[in-house]
């Protein structure tokens, strides 16, 4: 585990210290890249496999989840997932557009790094550059949920 | 009909999975009267432990009470001192947990729930909460508390027919700037004319 998080985060603090006075956990600020997912469905396998809860196929799904308090994660190439706290500034579950408009985009993004419990955690302090939705599983899996898209389309 | 169609996005929201696994017996499974849907590693957890904002729990940055629903909230456990992250309240229809567990902020409860995933691959299981009380409490509540929160929150959306994905405003924002696969609403047009 911690090996594949070396792989897929650039280090900006090589060392992971631990957090005076809070126990368990380590802290590092990293510069990451990584889609920005809906960790229930991910997690859970509700509606399939990783490959179908992540991209365009679920991007609906994955706005509903935002607004609806579900955490969201950022999840790296490498299959990492990291909880995010602070998106820019803002708590993240704050009730504005910040978080929402960067669903299932592929983002770069340097903030501090927390590991406790086995969780990742992350606070992100910039976003250096969002790639937009990169991954088009539409095409494969259509839309996940299939009710995510209208039945009647006009 | 719209009934129909809300309780059919909530089947596919709890019930959907192509993939059923079978349900564990885990370490907290003892006691426990969760409710289970053969989702990914699942076992029923029922545990004591304190409500606590986890960017506070973690790193000091703490705000008050425990971030007002704006911050991801935890539960340290009791029996082995983990952080505990709830991603899903008892809900089925894309709720989160905040609104059950922010009136518990820094206090001891006793909840009931299902945890899911995969430790070996993700590092830790994650939590659905689905019942919670005071620690020692007679009565469970049930965690559903979300869906209310935001109708008060939004009150002319709320009156509006349909769940409240379909009609929050801030979902409806991004489809209308970005189209149901977020590839603009050429995309929407080009898949819908293949597809139906």
């Amino acid at each position: 585990m911690f090996k594949r998080l070396m792989g897929s985060a650039a280090i900006v603090v090589a060392t992971m210290l631990p957090q005076p006075g809070f126990a368990n956990t380590s802290a590092q600020l990293i510069e990451i890249k990584g889609e920005v997912i809906d960790t229930w469905c991910y997690f859970s396998g509700v509606m399939g496999g990783e490959d179908a809860v992540i991209g365009s196929a679920h991007h609906t799904c994955a706005l509903w989840c935002a607004a609806g308090g579900i955490p969201v994660g950022v999840r790296t190439e490498e299959g990492d997932v990291f909880m995010v706290l602070k998106y820019s500034g803002e708590d993240i579950l704050e009730k504005t557009d910040t978080i929402m408009e960067v669903q299932s985009d592929v983002i770069t993004a340097k903030g501090m790094h927390y590991v406790r419990d086995g969780v990742n955690y992350l606070v992100v302090e910039n976003v250096i550059a969002n790639d937009g939705i990169q991954v088009l599983n539409h095409e494969d899996y259509g839309s996940v949920p299939p009710n995510s898209f209208p039945k009647n389309y006009k | 009909m719209q009934f129909l169609k809300s309780l059919l996005a909530l089947s596919l929201f709890v019930g959907m999975s192509n993939a059923v696994f079978a349900e564990e017996e885990g370490p907290f499974s003892k006691g426990s009267t969760a409710k289970t849907f053969g989702f990914q590693e699942e076992e029923k957890a029922l545990f004591t432990g304190k409500v606590v904002d986890v960017l506070c729990e973690i790193s000091g940055d703490c705000a008050d009470n425990c971030g007002n629903g704006d911050r991801l909230l935890g539960i340290v456990r009791d029996a082995d001192n983990k952080l505990i992250l709830p991603l899903k309240n008892g809900q089925f229809s894309f709720n989160g947990p905040v609104e059950d567990l922010l009136p518990y902020c820094g206090r001891a409860v006793d909840v009931d729930g299902i945890m899911v995933g995969d430790a070996e691959v993700y590092g830790s299981k994650f939590y659905m909460v689905q019942k919670i009380r005071d620690a020692g409490a007679p009565e469970f509540r049930k965690a559903n508390l979300w869906t209310k929160a935001w109708a008060k929150r939004n009150e002319e959306s709320a009156k509006k027919k349909g769940p409240w994905f379909r009609k929050d405003p801030r979902v409806l924002r991004q489809i209308e700037a970005t189209g149901y696969f977020g590839l603009g609403h050429e995309a929407d047009r080009k898949y819908a004319a293949e597809n139906q």
